[in-house]
């Protein structure tokens, strides 16, 4: 202590605390300065990269969907086996896969499952929905769900009960995704609440989804939470179910809820007019 | 001989009593900036993060979408107000109506609105719930392209009362208060609204948007095409100010839940709380901050659960003051405004019963906002005081002029990090090294000017002045 005080009382470290303090900003400068080039360097090399890998993936992407090759035959060249031990290249290679994947039906995305499965990279994507970031959970999820790997369901009902909000989405998504309407069954025992951006992004999954069928709505009707109550009569609503009229009217009929029943009645409304 | 003694010693003490003082004041701020650095950047990291997996596709067509008024005051808009109506009519989003208040306009700004948007008088009956200036008129559009479109003609009563006015009009339930002269994003709309669906059991009542420098841009059709960095010193300063204020800055207040001010340029409000908690103060020039601290003060005052928002993403693009003159206006109306605002919310100031409004936010902003201009000012002085008397300690003046300078091009060298981290919207090299300058340059030319206007503020304030001073603009550049 006395240390201290003497420190303060020769006044030395006055000098002292404003020559280090410089010393520290100047340093945090330059370190700050010569961070911003080398992310920039390597935001232009990554780039480049990519660019190369692109051409690269085309062709066995195209190869895979047109010629029938398969991953077995393309790793015997060293060339390709060395580019799919790298992590960018596999990441430009999951990106081209799932947007040709969201282009092409049939055949044609069979065999791109294929190619996704024979190629490891659906390990890539089980290993990230296993990942303690959620944000690698969400890209793990989009990718199985895209690819329609159904094994993957009951993980994404575990991660649809996250309180992040963008992972449950995400995993929502991947539900209807996988299993329709009948994906949303395990929301009626969501304890949670389902935020009004969180209900309008099921619903656009469900508008975007080519549902077959719409069954199973009404379930949501009868759940204990009120926000899937609310999220099943805004489905009803924008896909038009006419179907769940009766569901509805008995929900108006039976809820205290003023909010719930506000939203009933403005529902069978908006039925009513398409009938 | 005594006395003499006792004088020396007593002038030595009230000498490092006051550069203590200074000292102190001097590592506190630059500690302050250092938290709410290291806040943003944690903040625009998980915002990011969060974003990335947004789709703002689910809004665009969604007849759920929070419905929007947005209110556009104008006053002698005349030159550009056809081009700016049109670009706020083809924003991306479905559910909103455009409320263009002519605030007594000298010029020709209503009769350009009535021939271009062919415009009609029509009855409308009012619910008056602000008391505002008379209305002389509401129009729309005989033209169903533009039935988004309401004109409000008015009496001139400044900014606040016309955007009373448009808070009265406006039909849906979220009022977005923008400047007429300012270029939005087209997307702006769809994220403004986002964080009012996001309701975790507290009322999101206002959400605002980062606003970026727009001088030497070029805008097409409304809309901003090529960001470029201004080659006048002044607006490039202003660039890298305004990303350390928006980036560095309002993202930890957003953290912390304690941000006081939502740009008037660009900002959404529930409109009930906002009418509840009394609307737009005609009184001040700082109508923009003095809302946004009346509506939290109300909602803490009736014990009411909410948060206030805040988006990083650059949603709308305005152009700063490229003369001295104009600029010097500018610091000294915000000046004015900040004072008045902190004055009018004084019982705010420490009182734990605002939570962390009481014990951060507003002791922060009295502070390092409102007081610091004079007590740089005071330091200035008391510096030219010693010189004069010989008791300047040359060396340990050098040093504290150095360390203030270094720390403020290492702040900025921060601001341009994590612009790069994030939006990276000056990616030519040049437009860099122009912000770099900028950095280098800003500690000794834009921040003494900045605190001569603000000093200014106070003076105009004393007088008693209370109008907005005119705010001529050079326009943007065209392709």
């Amino acid at each position: 202590m006395e240390k201290f005080w003497d420190l303060y009382a020769d006044k030395n470290w006055v000098e002292s605390f404003l020559v280090y303090s410089i010393a520290i900003f100047v340093l945090g400068s330059v370190m700050m300065f010569l961070t911003l080039i080398l992310i920039r360097y390597r935001r232009i090399h990554r780039q480049t990269l990519v660019t190369e890998y692109q051409v690269t993936i085309e062709a066995i992407l195209m190869g895979v969907m047109f010629s029938d090759s398969i991953y077995a035959t393309m790793v015997n060249d060293a060339t390709i086996a060395k580019l799919f031990r790298s992590r960018l290249f596999r990441d430009t290679l999951m990106e081209g896969t799932l947007n040709l994947h969201r282009n092409y039906e049939g055949q044609y995305a069979q065999k791109l499952e294929k190619f996704y499965a024979e190629s490891h990279l659906i390990r890539d994507s089980f290993e990230k929905i296993k990942h303690r970031n959620w944000a690698k959970n969400c890209q793990g999820i989009e990718e199985l769900a895209e690819m329609e790997v159904g094994q993957a369901f009951n993980t994404f009902v575990q991660l649809s009960k996250s309180k992040v909000r963008p992972l449950k989405i995400a995993a929502i998504k991947g539900c209807i995704k996988l299993n329709g309407t009948q994906g949303l069954g395990h929301l009626v025992r969501h304890k949670n609440l389902i935020d009004t951006w969180t209900q309008l992004s099921i619903i656009h999954a469900l508008k975007k989804g080519d549902i077959e069928t719409t069954k199973g709505i009404d379930k949501l009707l009868t759940s204990s939470n009120k926000s899937v109550v609310s999220l099943g009569l805004k489905i009803i609503q924008a896909l038009k179910l006419s179907e769940n009229t009766s569901a509805v009217i008995n929900l108006h009929s039976k809820t205290e809820n003023l909010m719930i029943k506000t939203e009933a009645r403005r529902v069978m409304e908006k039925l009513e007019n398409l009938n | 001989m005594l006395d003499t003694f006792t004088l020396g010693f007593e002038l030595s003490w009230i000498i490092e009593i006051y550069l203590g003082l200074i000292l102190l004041y001097a590592v506190t701020i630059m500690g302050s900036y250092m938290v709410l650095g290291y806040l943003s950047v944690i903040e625009l990291k998980d915002y990011l993060t969060r974003n990335s997996f947004v789709n703002y596709e689910v809004l665009l067509s969604s007849e759920f979408a929070p419905r929007l008024s947005l209110i556009a005051p104008a006053y002698n808009e005349g030159l550009t107000i056809e081009e700016n109506v049109k670009s706020l009519l083809s924003l991306n989003y479905n559910n909103y109506e455009v409320i263009v208040v002519n605030d007594g306009s000298k010029d020709n700004s209503m009769d350009i609105l009535i021939k271009t948007y062919d415009l009609e008088p029509v009855e409308m009956e009012l619910d008056i719930k602000l008391a505002t200036k008379p209305v002389r008129g509401l129009y729309k559009s005989k033209n169903q392209a533009f039935k988004k479109l309401i004109v409000v003609d008015k009496e001139n009563g400044g900014k606040a009362d016309a955007l009373n006015v448009g808070l009265n009009i406006a039909g849906n339930p979220y009022a977005v208060c923008i400047d007429v002269d300012c270029i939005l994003d087209k997307d702006s709309l769809l994220k403004l609204a986002k964080p009012f669906m996001e309701n975790d059991g507290k009322r999101v009542i206002a959400t605002g948007g980062v606003v970026r420098i727009a001088n030497q841009c070029v805008i097409k059709d409304g809309r901003l095409i090529e960001v470029n960095v201004p080659d006048r010193m002044l607006p490039r300063i202003q660039v890298l100010e305004y990303l350390r204020a928006f980036l560095l800055g309002r993202m930890a207040w957003e953290r912390l839940d304690g941000l006081l001010l939502i740009s008037g340029a660009f900002g959404a409000f529930d409109k009930e709380i906002a009418i509840q908690a009394g609307g737009y103060n005609t009184k001040t020039v700082g109508e923009d901050m003095e809302l946004v601290v009346r509506m939290r003060r109300y909602m803490l005052e009736n014990k009411l659960p909410y948060t206030v928002s805040y988006i990083p993403d650059p949603l709308c693009w305005t152009e700063a003051p490229e003369s001295v003159n104009i600029f010097k206006k500018q610091r000294s109306r915000w000046m004015r405004g900040t004072i008045e605002t902190l004055f009018i919310h004084k019982k705010m100031f420490m009182n734990p019963k605002y939570k962390i409004l009481g014990i951060i936010s507003v002791p922060y902003w009295t502070f390092f906002e409102f007081l610091a201009p004079l007590i740089e000012f005071i330091g200035v002085v008391i510096t030219l005081v010693f010189l004069v008397l010989g008791l300047l300690n040359w060396k340990l003046f050098l040093l504290l002029l150095l360390f203030v300078y270094v720390f403020a091009v290492m702040f900025s060298v921060l601001g341009l990090l994590s612009e790069e981290l994030t939006y990276h919207k000056y990616p030519k090299v040049r437009d860099f090294l122009k912000l770099l300058g900028a950095a280098i340059i800003e500690p000794v030319y834009f921040h003494p000017l900045g605190v001569y206007s603000s000093l200014l503020g106070y003076w105009e304030k004393m007088r008693g002045k209370k109008t907005w001073g005119e705010m001529t603009r050079q326009g943007f550049q065209k392709k």
